[in-house]
């Protein structure tokens, strides 16, 4: 319930921060709305006007955009010349496919390289070290296009445009080294716990006390980390998108922004609040599975 | 990372995309042309905001949806008309009433068919206030209505002698829209399937997701133009939107695309020499990509400063540089593609800094100060450029850049304005708050001088128009109204002629280089032909087996 209230609140912040940033913006508020959109003839303009309810004092105006909002009507993208909601709508799945299957990727990865190279020899922790680093520092435009010439020009596996593996993993390459990173750092730290020392004399195999003792403590800060890294994957679609060629999200904000299409940019503002919140709460539930000691609290 | 198309489709800008008339058509022909296939062509610009081609502010539009739009009539290379939907014409003798007999055998893919009322409903449609028309309506000129004789006859009225309405037609921004589904709202003909009679049927259209189109099997009324009769022969074709140079040209060498717009300059000779691959070029008529001084105010209002600053500077080793040969060195405001193109202006001017130097002397600009730019009473030599960089292609900003330090060869201090949204570059621009300003203007015809240099096309606060040098000369303007009354064209030749000689005499155009359409394709791909400006048409194109 509490989680819930929070929730509510962040993106009741989110809703309010848009509205305030649209009315604080220098020139006249139906301007904004109109944006670049080519042809708004005056009359048309009295309608938006209308529609959007400027010429009411700002509290009722805030109010009914609130109301809106809720009923999940965003306004109406006049560069586009469709709802909001229909431009999200059309580019969110896209968008979502190409995160979710890179942070997978990323998780996947990270497991599997944490379990196998902490405390292991210097020489292969070292690599995987270095290669990590290298995968949170490298530019991710410049990655897409190495991908490209690679996989699809040269070895003909994957499309030149379009297609979801190759920018998922060009999206997964940041989010993987740092995820390693706190994986490993936290198994390490685990592992040097009097309690590893309990159950390997209680025979367990060095695999066994890794998966089932070491994981579960280092777990907790990746958990987080995999919270905020979707927001940052989102972000980082932007660019995946553009070089991929793909429809989604990335290119719809990209061009609201040049286009100065406001209705559209709140409404991306608003759907990327959303997912934030949704994945902290799943970040949450997480913590409760993966940690037992937070069960005893009283259920809210 | 470069901008999204979405960005640029501002009216002044929207000229710049399209281009030509000088090389072959597809690979050279002779073999027998096959049926079947998909062709996949990758351009770099998509009709962000609007598909339906008489709404559309992006030129683009007309690319997007010319294989599902035919129109009344086809222009040639050579400029002359010729039927497609009309299978004939007249003419009044006052040059406003325009009667057309149609076809009786073209139905629309919706099943309705074609007649006179079609024609009606679409050019109304572009007329109509509520459409918002961007840039057919500046086509269509003083249209008044359209008369339904009867069926198959339409008779097209104009307020005043307008001549150049068949060149205008025969563009894929007056491609005959089905009736039927005009009747939509004008937002949802924007974002849905365009409805036409053309070779091509549309399958799927989306934002970013470019086009896809399967052949009209009962198509067999082609434009006079075309090189066959009957179906288009291909099964499939596919525009997909890659806006990446380096994913185009590599989705084209590996094989995954049969065609790509816009090859990068630098890339021109490795695509050329790949054995594989052919780049066909196209150049754009109407106006250049141009520079233009603003002739109403500061140090461009004497006519010796502006011949300075374009004789002055080396235009051609810049442009021959930068762009590896494949856009040419601009000398006068036209496009030697251009119907009425007056060759002329070649030999008008020519680079002479010696000369330039002598006349900025002569203006007054006699002193140099610390940093080596020209004053005059103490007052340097600056010319404030209303430049947009984020609306910039073909690498225009890096060339504005090196003009810049060409110009200060000369002493003189060349400014960018503050125009980094296109809301103050836009506001700049009309209201005239620039000494220097940029622009291409494609029209397929000598009447883009008309929109370039009549004093009625001065931008101004309550009307757009492109006469970006602010140009106002009774005696060009006079010549530029009798070009729309005369028919026979060599009369009309010779009085744009002289409006051509006029602006390089007075230094009223800078002129950069003539665009050219750049098309990458595979060896295998034959008989892509080309639009009056200059986008590729694939009606007669082909896939060898």
């Amino acid at each position: 319930m509490k989680r819930l209230a929070l929730s509510a609140g962040v993106l009741w912040g989110a809703v309010t921060v848009a509205f305030i940033a649209l009315h604080l913006a220098p020139g006249k508020v139906v301007d904004l709305i109109i944006g670049n959109s080519p042809g708004v003839t005056p009359a048309v303009r009295q309608q938006i006007i209308k529609d959007y309810g400027l010429d009411r004092p700002l509290l009722v105006q805030y109010v009914s955009y609130l109301e809106h909002v809720l009923r999940g009507d965003l306004g109406h993208s006049y560069r586009l010349q469709i709802p909001v909601s229909r431009a999200i709508g059309d580019a969110l799945p896209a968008t979502l496919a190409l995160t979710f299957t890179a942070i997978g990727l990323a998780l996947i990865f990270a497991l599997v390289v944490a379990v196998l190279t902490a405390h292991r020899r210097p020489w292969l922790r070292g690599l995987f070290s270095t290669a990590e680093t290298i995968g949170v520092s490298i530019p991710t435009f410049w990655f897409g296009i190495l991908l490209l010439t690679v996989f699809s020009f040269t070895l003909h596996l994957a499309p030149a445009a379009g297609g979801l593996v190759l920018p998922a993993i060009a999206l997964a390459v940041a989010p993987a080294g740092m995820l390693t990173q706190v994986l490993r750092d936290g198994l390490e730290n685990a592992l040097d716990e009097p309690f590893i020392v309990t159950a390997r004399s209680r025979g367990l195999g060095d695999f066994a006390v890794r998966l089932r003792h070491g994981l579960r403590h280092a777990l907790l800060p990746a958990i987080t980390l995999t919270g905020w890294l979707i927001g940052l994957t989102l972000g980082s679609a932007v660019v995946v998108e553009q070089v991929f060629s793909r429809p989604g999200l990335g290119q719809l904000a990209l061009g609201a922004v040049t286009g100065k299409d406001m209705p559209v940019v709140m409404g991306v503002v608003l759907v990327v609040a959303l997912v934030y919140v949704i994945a902290s709460t799943v970040v949450d539930l997480l913590y409760r599975v993966v940690d037992p000691r937070l069960r005893t609290e009283a259920p809210s | 990372m470069r901008t999204p198309p979405g960005a640029l489709l501002v009216p002044l800008l929207l000229a710049v995309a399209a281009c030509g008339s000088t090389t072959a058509s597809s690979t050279a022909t002779g073999a027998k042309p096959v049926d079947g296939g998909t062709l996949t062509y990758a351009v770099n610009t998509e009709p962000t905001t609007c598909l339906d081609p008489h709404q559309s502010p992006a030129d683009v539009a007309g690319l997007f949806t010319r294989p599902a739009l035919d129109s009344l009539v086809a222009l040639a290379a050579d400029g002359t008309i010729h039927p497609w939907l009309a299978t004939s014409w007249t003419v009044s003798k006052d040059l406003q009433t325009y009667t057309f007999t149609l076809r009786t055998d073209v139905r629309f893919s919706d099943g309705t068919a074609f007649d006179a009322n079609a024609v009606k409903a679409n050019l109304d449609h572009i007329a109509a206030p509520a459409t918002k028309s961007q840039l057919a309506v500046g086509v269509l000129g003083p249209y008044t209505g359209t008369t339904v004789v009867n069926d198959h006859t339409a008779e097209v009225h104009f307020a005043r002698p307008y001549s150049a309405f068949l060149a205008g037609l025969a563009t894929a921004y007056f491609g005959i829209e089905s009736p039927a589904s005009l009747k939509q709202p004008e937002a949802t003909l924007c974002s849905t399937k365009v409805i036409g009679s053309g070779p091509f049927i549309i399958d799927s259209y989306g934002v970013g997701q470019g086009i896809s189109f399967h052949r009209n099997p009962a198509y067999h009324w082609g434009p006079q133009t075309a090189a066959h009769t009957g179906p288009a022969h291909l099964e499939k074709l596919t525009i997909k939107l890659v806006q990446e140079d380096s994913v185009r040209l590599g989705g084209l060498e590996s094989g995954q695309f049969d065609a790509i717009a816009s090859v990068p300059p630098v890339s021109v000779a490795t695509v050329k020499a790949n054995p594989q691959l052919n780049v066909l070029t196209r150049q754009a008529p109407g106006g250049n990509y141009n520079y233009y001084p603003n002739t109403t105010r500061g140090p461009f209002a004497d006519v010796r400063v502006r011949k300075a600053f374009r004789d002055g500077i080396d235009f051609k080793t810049i442009i021959d540089r930068l762009y590896f040969g494949v856009f040419q060195p601009a000398k006068g405001a036209l496009s030697p593609a251009t119907t009425g193109y007056d060759h002329t202006v070649e030999t008008q001017w020519s680079y002479n800094q010696a000369e330039a130097n002598q006349l900025l002397d002569q203006a007054g600009y006699t002193t140099k100060d610390a940093a080596g730019y020209r004053t005059r009473n103490g007052q340097r030599l600056t010319v404030t450029w209303n430049f947009f960089k984020a609306g910039a292609r073909e690498q225009r900003d890096t060339l504005a850049t090196q003009i810049q330090a060409a110009a200060k060869q000369i002493g003189i201090d060349v400014e960018f304005g503050a125009t980094g949204t296109v809301g103050q570059f836009l506001a700049a621009f009309v209201k005239g708050d620039y000494d220097l300003a940029d622009t291409s203007w494609q029209r397929e015809d000598a009447d883009s001088l008309r929109t370039l240099f009549a004093t009625g096309s001065i931008p101004t606060p309550a009307k757009f128009g492109i006469n970006v040098a602010r140009y106002s000369n009774p005696e060009v303007d006079a010549w530029l109204e009798q070009a729309l009354a005369v028919t026979d064209p060599a009369a009309k030749a010779a009085l744009y002629a002289k409006v051509q000689q006029r602006v390089n005499d007075d230094a009223i155009v800078f002129p950069v280089y003539v665009f050219n359409y750049v098309l990458g394709e595979q060896r295998k791909v034959h008989g892509i032909g080309w639009e009056p400006q200059a986008y590729p048409l694939f009606y007669d194109a082909w896939l060898a087996k």
